[in-house]
């Protein structure tokens, strides 16, 4: 399928349906969500605990699927893929940022950031030459070599984002990326997406609690009860 | 970096533990190392050939066959030739500073196994200019401290004298190689004239005969046909290769093959569980980064890959540690023990660190593999 730009979406759900089954009990999340997101637009999910926030980002990232519905992003159909396609969809046309970063805590910032390029056809002084290009542009320049954990929860986060970019997917999912920060550190990491949202268009997906930080985004998803209500940002 | 640098910094995440696995690893492959060495090393055996044959008493390797049985051996058609040699076993200064004397016509030798011995005709004349004279093995004159023109005597077990004393003194000729590191040299090779003359029983015998087959002769089918020329006469014999003979010596004692097996596999099976069971907690402790690895685009054959690096990286650094002491032990130990470090050695030990070290991984790094993102998520 040849994606058009000017009149599909980018990521489009149609009648998505997932439910988790507690020992004889389902509990549905989506009884047929519909939702569908532009190309380079910035969308903040929010919604309360439990209204299928994380398993709707799992599935965009592809790490779940939906039990019904088709689930299409660019081109590519991920609900009808197996979990090795899935692996290399990501690899190639996704990046995460977690609320809690996870960067590997036995690797330097410059190596955390390099783990995408890994699985890239790329040589170590191209790969070299990328990590460098994104750690200057989180502001993290000449910080490579030092580790996780001599790192404050903002810089650890812009490592974060680096590792998401650094394979410059299209695509950006957001878990919660400023709920572990505080004020500053969370408006420079909003700040950062905006940047990439704007000057290098990445289509982001965000999930949040933060209402500041949803004003962000373009437009604010909320989520309650398997389905959506929309409110457009000034952002 | 690279994915070997990244399972080298996941196996060594936690120094200790990762200390202890390569120190359990390299502690196996030394006492495979050693007992290896120890196999390909003792008696020569290795070195041993499968063409040379020897011809023994079939009442036992201890009864002599009267040196006249010598000219019916060599009118066998298939028999390049062939010579007599006697054994006199004994001491030198202590007891238990045991050596042995194979006492021989050393020319005869030279054209029979002279090149598997090291042995020249400069060495072989050497020997001929005095009867006392004797040839030393490397092995022994390096255990021995001695050199060529040393005067040695040599107290015999069982050999004495026609006047009544059990002392040999020799002077020796010269120092013989062995062709490789595996050849048996810790022994000496004296005049047989000169044992024969002086010793007080058993003259005229010889324990054995060392016969060298014509080319294309196979060895098997000459011992065959020796054995049967001899099988109802006086002196009926065993013919063996000498490899067979010293195979069958070592095992008069023991199995020692069976034994290092059973060492070296009771160490190895212990080593596999310690491993797996480590490897196993192990990558269960960080299977929310395994997660996040998947995440990244890892595909499950990486992370398989991944985690078998791991138990390949502690594998081979400690195989390489145990591997490195058993040689330099072997050096240490000096040619008296009969170690031998050989290429076979190590071509089987690296077999074996990457048979072990994907064994061990298979589980954890199958675990690994398996586990799907939502649950290693859930695991934090």
């Amino acid at each position: 399928m040849t994606e058009n730009l000017n009149h599909q979406p980018y990521i489009d759900l149609k009648g998505i349906r997932k439910g988790y089954r507690i020992g004889k009990e389902s509990i549905p999340i989506f009884s047929g969500l519909d939702l569908t997101i532009a190309r380079s637009d910035f969308v903040a999910v929010m919604g309360p605990s439990g209204s299928g926030k994380s398993t709707l980002l799992n599935m965009l990232a592809g790490i779940d699927s939906p039990d019904g519905g088709q689930l299409r992003i660019g081109s590519n159909r991920l609900d009808q893929m197996g979990e090795s396609a899935r692996s290399s969809w990501r690899a190639h046309n996704m990046g995460i940022v977690f609320q809690f970063y996870n960067l590997l805590p036995m690797l330097t910032a410059a190596e955390n950031v390099e783990l995408p390029l890994l699985l890239k056809p790329l040589s170590a002084r191209q790969r070299r030459v990328r990590v460098e290009a994104v750690l200057d542009l989180v502001g993290l320049a000449g910080r490579g070599r030092q580790y996780p954990a001599l790192m404050s929860g903002g810089q650890q986060q812009r490592v974060g984002i680096a590792r998401a970019i650094v394979a410059d997917p299209a695509l950006l999912l957001c878990d919660e990326p400023t709920g572990d920060l505080d004020r500053t550190s969370a408006d420079e990491v909003l700040a950062m997406l905006a940047f990439l949202n704007r000057d290098l268009g990445k289509t982001i997906v965000m999930v949040t609690h933060d209402p500041h930080a949803a004003r962000q985004a373009r437009r604010t998803l909320h989520l309650d009860k398997g389905q959506f209500s929309e409110q457009r940002s000034a952002a | 970096m690279t994915f070997v640098r990244l399972a080298g910094k996941n196996a060594w995440r936690k120094p200790v533990r990762s200390v202890l696995l390569v120190i359990c690893v390299a502690v196996a492959f030394l006492i495979y190392g050693l007992t290896a060495c120890f196999l390909v090393g003792s008696q020569g055996s290795a070195g041993a050939s499968d063409d040379i044959l020897g011809v023994m008493s079939a009442a036992g390797r201890t009864q002599p066959l009267p040196l006249a049985s010598m000219v019916r051996i060599a009118a066998d058609p298939g028999v390049a030739a062939v010579t007599y040699t006697t054994r006199l076993r004994g001491f030198v200064g202590v007891e238990n500073n045991v050596v042995a004397v194979s006492a021989t016509d050393p020319r005869a030798l030279l054209g029979i196994n002279g090149k598997e011995l090291g042995l020249t005709q400069r060495l072989v004349d050497a020997i001929g200019k005095a009867r006392d004279r004797v040839l030393v093995g490397r092995a022994l004159a390096d255990a021995q401290g001695w050199t060529t023109g040393q005067r040695v005597t040599v107290t015999a077990v069982q050999t004495a004298r026609e006047d009544g004393g059990r002392d040999w003194r020799f002077e020796i000729a010269g120092i013989f190689e062995g062709d490789n590191a595996s050849t048996d040299t810790y022994f000496m090779i004296a005049r047989y004239d000169y044992i024969n003359a002086a010793r007080a029983r058993q003259k005229d015998t010889a324990d054995a005969f060392v016969v060298r087959p014509r080319d294309g002769v196979p060895p098997g089918e000459l011992a065959a046909r020796i054995d049967a020329q001899f099988a109802n006469s006086a002196a009926p014999t065993r013919t063996q290769s000498e490899k067979q003979f010293l195979d069958a010596f070592l095992r008069q004692y023991a199995d020692v093959g069976l034994i290092v097996d059973l060492v070296v596999g009771t160490s190895f099976v212990t080593l596999l569980l310690i491993v797996v069971n480590t490897m196993v907690f192990a990558v269960r402790e960080r299977r929310f980064e395994i997660g996040v690895l998947k995440t990244l685009g890892f595909s499950r054959h990486r992370i398989l890959v991944l985690v078998l690096g791991e138990t390949l990286f502690i594998f081979g650094v400690g195989g390489a540690i145990g591997l490195a002491g058993a040689r330099l032990a072997t050096e240490l130990a000096g040619p008296a023990l009969g170690l031998v470090f050989s290429a076979l050695v190590l071509a089987k030990a690296a077999g074996l660190v990457v048979t072990l070290g994907l064994l061990t991984g298979a589980l954890p790094a199958a675990n690994a593999m398996r586990t799907p993102i939502i649950t290693a998520f859930r695991t934090r």
